[in-house]
């Protein structure tokens, strides 16, 4: 077994059964592991009849063959589950220590099935697997939990949810490392859900590589490219990830005041230089990644981690505010309580248009800055409107009766690109799987930064191949597991060369790419299996009819013709259904007898 | 209908391939795909003055008329898109790789540059070499693991997500050959510079 540990963790939360089973290695080399794994797994364990806080419902947490082998930004793994936020098939994915420690404890993935009696937390270790009582720990925060179990990132690290988590906030996240999030669509709340507030794991095994010598040679390349991409070498570890503020907005692309505008004339005052030049301590990185774009800060309030881009948008461009300050403490709130950042500042800013035009008796204005803190707050303790709010924006525009006002795909809050001006971004948003995101593939590269190489982002025609392409590109990180920051710089051919050399299954570039398409339509009959269709891949109305502004005025999304372009490109039919060639050639035929 | 866009990139890509020597007159061609379409260049049209009647739109799988006035090597452009993630495919006849190509199985740079983009490009051989399945099934089949790759006797095909990209490595790869030609031609004791460099063998 090279690359690949060989083992599944099972944990019933319920009984307090634990067992260990072999990883199906047809499966494996089929999905490889992290999310395609997870997405494999789940399609056997929950079906459309299992409520995502079901005890039946099942956290999936996987590495992939990648993790921990020392490859650069080999830190990571993802959590699969059923999400609470969208009914979706999600994964979330997280860096910092924590995966790489699971998997030198012995393992490639862990389920954890039915609910405890109680809270508990669990404890991985090579010499076996217990769970322990964590009355004590429920209602503490994520770093008073960390600090309880003893976090320490070289030996022992700790996964687990803040009270936004336990509170069943259904964009609640898992946290580990303290800091580290897998966030999106609230992996935390089915943690929560299952009276589990934390894992622990200790490990010290290190990976077996099939071909070490070709594998380091793999990584001495690769480093080669992080070193000249300057986005890796410099705009990264100086600015950090929201060094790309300044350059959205001036494309007129910065979703601001709930995307009403796509310029925000403060932005200058949230960009990474002003982080930089105002609160940056010093950046920080995970465990074997030598781009180090996270962001150690301090206010007057304190000192913690952030704001990336998305944070520094959520709270920042989308809620009209440039108060940094406001915006870096809201960011440590979030990281305390345990809640993704982007739900909650869209959220936020959703819930400030319904007051503004009248349908919501609130305070929240654009630009209050001063009610920002307070409102996270109350989000992750369900207090007040805050309990409304912590029902995410799709389920609160509703509410009020205008729907339309939530910035959501599949009810999960799009992040920090407006799509009117970068179309493919657009039509990445609207087909994403798990709902509206940047992370299932990301148009920034091609459409803005010109890596590896800039196409006209007003373009329509054609741009279905490059979202495709990203697409699978995103399956196929999320699944060895890796980070998309790496990718920037790495191109897919060297991943391909570092799993074949690590593994010593044959993985040309061509196919692993194509191990992503599989993932990618595998989720898509999941979700076509929990009764999403073609009209679910759509964006919010004010994209497709309200002009945009700044840099990119008077454009709206094309969706309609890419949409059309993309399911062709696809091998779908006009549904969005895939078709019974392409699930043959992708090998999902017999299991999408139930779907198609 | 193509978008003007789009011709305007074949436009470029077209005339920079003709004035840095990589075809002649009417020699080589291009294209990319949009989703289950392939845009390619007209048989017998001059990469260096494209014409927006030049670029032929036609199937990825499926024949329409298309066929009937798409370059002849459009075999060959769809079988590496059925086989890889490209979204662009430029095929050249760089002088200088074919003449590498006819003495030796695989093209190793010399050059700071080409190691680090390319590393190494390898050199197949079919019987008939132009617009056959058989050399389309090569060339693709090397293109799974490799961005270029040479046809012995025959010029080079590259992929990319856009046709710059396909053309970098393409300008790249005769710029690769023309060091070795000169470092070979000077004749002197190569002092090797790059740390791992024989492991370019095994890329």
């Amino acid at each position: 077994m090279k690359g690949w540990m060989g083992k599944v963790l099972n944990v019933d939360l319920g009984s307090g059964a634990i067992t260990t089973t072999p990883l199906d290695m047809d499966m494996a080399t089929q999905f490889i592991g992290g999310r395609g794994l997870g997405a494999r797994l789940l399609w056997d364990l929950v079906g459309p009849e299992v409520e995502p806080f079901s005890p039946d419902n099942v956290l999936i947490f996987a590495a992939g063959p990648l993790t921990a082998t020392g490859y650069q930004t080999s830190n990571r793994f993802s959590v699969s589950t059923k999400s609470p936020l969208t009914g979706t098939v999600l994964d979330a994915n997280s860096g910092g220590w924590w995966g790489m420690h699971f998997k030198r404890a012995g393992y490639d993935a862990m389920i954890v099935r039915g609910r405890a009696e109680k809270p508990v937390y669990i404890e991985i270790k090579e010499d076996g697997v217990t769970i322990h009582d964590a009355t004590h720990l429920w209602g503490r925060t994520v770093s008073e939990t960390s600090e309880a179990l003893g976090q320490n990132k070289n030996k022992r690290s700790v996964l687990c949810i803040g009270p936004a988590g336990e509170n069943r906030v259904l964009f609640a996240a898992i946290m580990n490392d303290a800091t580290r999030a897998a966030a999106r669509g609230g992996p935390g709340a089915v943690m929560g859900s299952k009276n589990l507030k934390a894992i622990v794991v200790e490990g010290k095994t290190r990976v077996e590589m099939d071909d070490k010598e070709r594998f380091r040679f793999v990584q001495y390349e690769s480093t080669k490219m992080l070193k000249a991409n300057p986005v890796t070498s410099q705009a990264f570890p100086e600015f950090g990830t929201s060094v790309v503020m300044n350059i959205i907005n001036a494309i007129g692309a910065l979703p601001t005041r709930n995307f009403q505008q796509s310029y925000f004339e403060h932005a200058d005052d949230i960009s990474g230089e002003t982080i930089t030049e105002d609160i940056l301590i010093k950046n920080t990185a995970c465990w074997a990644c030598p781009i180090a774009c996270t962001r150690l800060t301090k206010t007057s309030k304190g000192e913690g981690e952030g704001p990336e881009y998305e944070s520094a948008w959520s709270f920042g461009a989308a809620c009209g505010i440039h108060d940094l300050e406001a915006i870096t403490n809201t960011n440590y709130i979030c990281n305390d309580l345990g809640m993704d950042t982007i739900s909650a500042g869209s959220t936020i800013a959703c819930a400030m248009e319904l007051t503004e035009r009248g349908l919501l008796d609130s305070d929240l204005r654009f630009g209050r800055a001063d009610l920002l803190e307070q409102t996270v707050e109350d989000i992750g303790y369900r207090r007040g409107l805050g309990d409304e709010l912590a029902e995410g924006s799709a389920r609160l525009a509703a509410k009020y009766g205008a729907p339309e006002l939530s910035m959501s795909v599949k009810k999960l809050e799009m992040p920090a690109y407006d799509p009117r001006g970068m179309q493919g971004q657009g039509l990445l948003f609207a087909t994403s799987n798990r709902g509206g995101c940047h992370m299932r593939g990301n148009m920034l590269g091609s459409e803005v930064l010109g890596l590896p190489k800039l196409i006209d982002r007003l373009q329509v025609q054609g741009k279905a191949g490059y979202v495709i392409l990203h697409q699978h590109s995103a399956a196929v990180l999320d699944s060895i597991v890796a980070c998309k920051f790496a990718n920037i710089a790495i191109a897919e051919e060297y991943f391909a060369r570092a799993l074949t050399a690590l593994t010593g299954v044959s993985y040309p570039t061509g196919d692993l790419i194509k191990a992503g398409e599989r993932i990618w339509n595998l989720e898509r009959l999941y979700n076509l299996r929990e009764g999403f269709t073609r009209d679910d891949d759509n964006l919010p109305p004010r994209l497709l009819n309200e002009p945009a502004t700044g840099g990119s005025e008077g454009q709206v999304s094309h969706l309609g013709p890419m949409l059309e372009e993309y399911y062709r490109a696809r091998g779908w039919d006009a549904n969005g259904v895939p078709k019974r060639a392409k699930l043959e050639d992708l090998g999902l035929a017999e299991l999408a007898l139930e779907v198609v | 209908m193509v978008d003007e866009r789009v011709y305007e990139m074949f436009r470029e890509i077209g005339r920079d391939m003709y004035v840095h020597n990589l075809v002649s007159s009417h020699g080589g061609n291009i294209s990319v795909r949009f989703g289950d379409r392939i845009i390619i260049k007209r048989r017998g049209a001059m990469l260096g003055r494209l014409k927006p009647h030049d670029l032929i739109e036609t199937g990825l799988e499926k024949n329409d008329s298309g066929v009937a006035l798409a370059s002849t090597e459009l075999i060959v452009h769809r079988a590496i898109y059925k086989a890889t993630p490209a979204l662009a495919v430029v095929h050249a006849h760089p002088r200088r790789a074919i003449s590498l190509s006819l003495s030796r199985d695989e093209i190793i740079p010399i050059d700071n540059e080409g190691s680090y983009l390319l590393k190494k490009i390898p050199v197949v051989e079919v019987e008939f070499a132009s617009g056959t399945p058989q050399m389309a099934n090569a060339i693709a089949d090397g293109l799974r693991t490799y961005k270029i790759v040479m046809m012995r006797g025959h010029g080079s095909f590259a992929t990319g997500q856009t046709l710059d990209e396909a053309f970098q490595w393409t300008d790249a790869l005769e710029e690769v050959c023309e060091i070795i030609m000169y470092a070979h031609a000077m004749n002197e004791q190569m002092i090797e510079y790059r740390k791992h460099s024989d492991s370019y063998k095994n890329w």
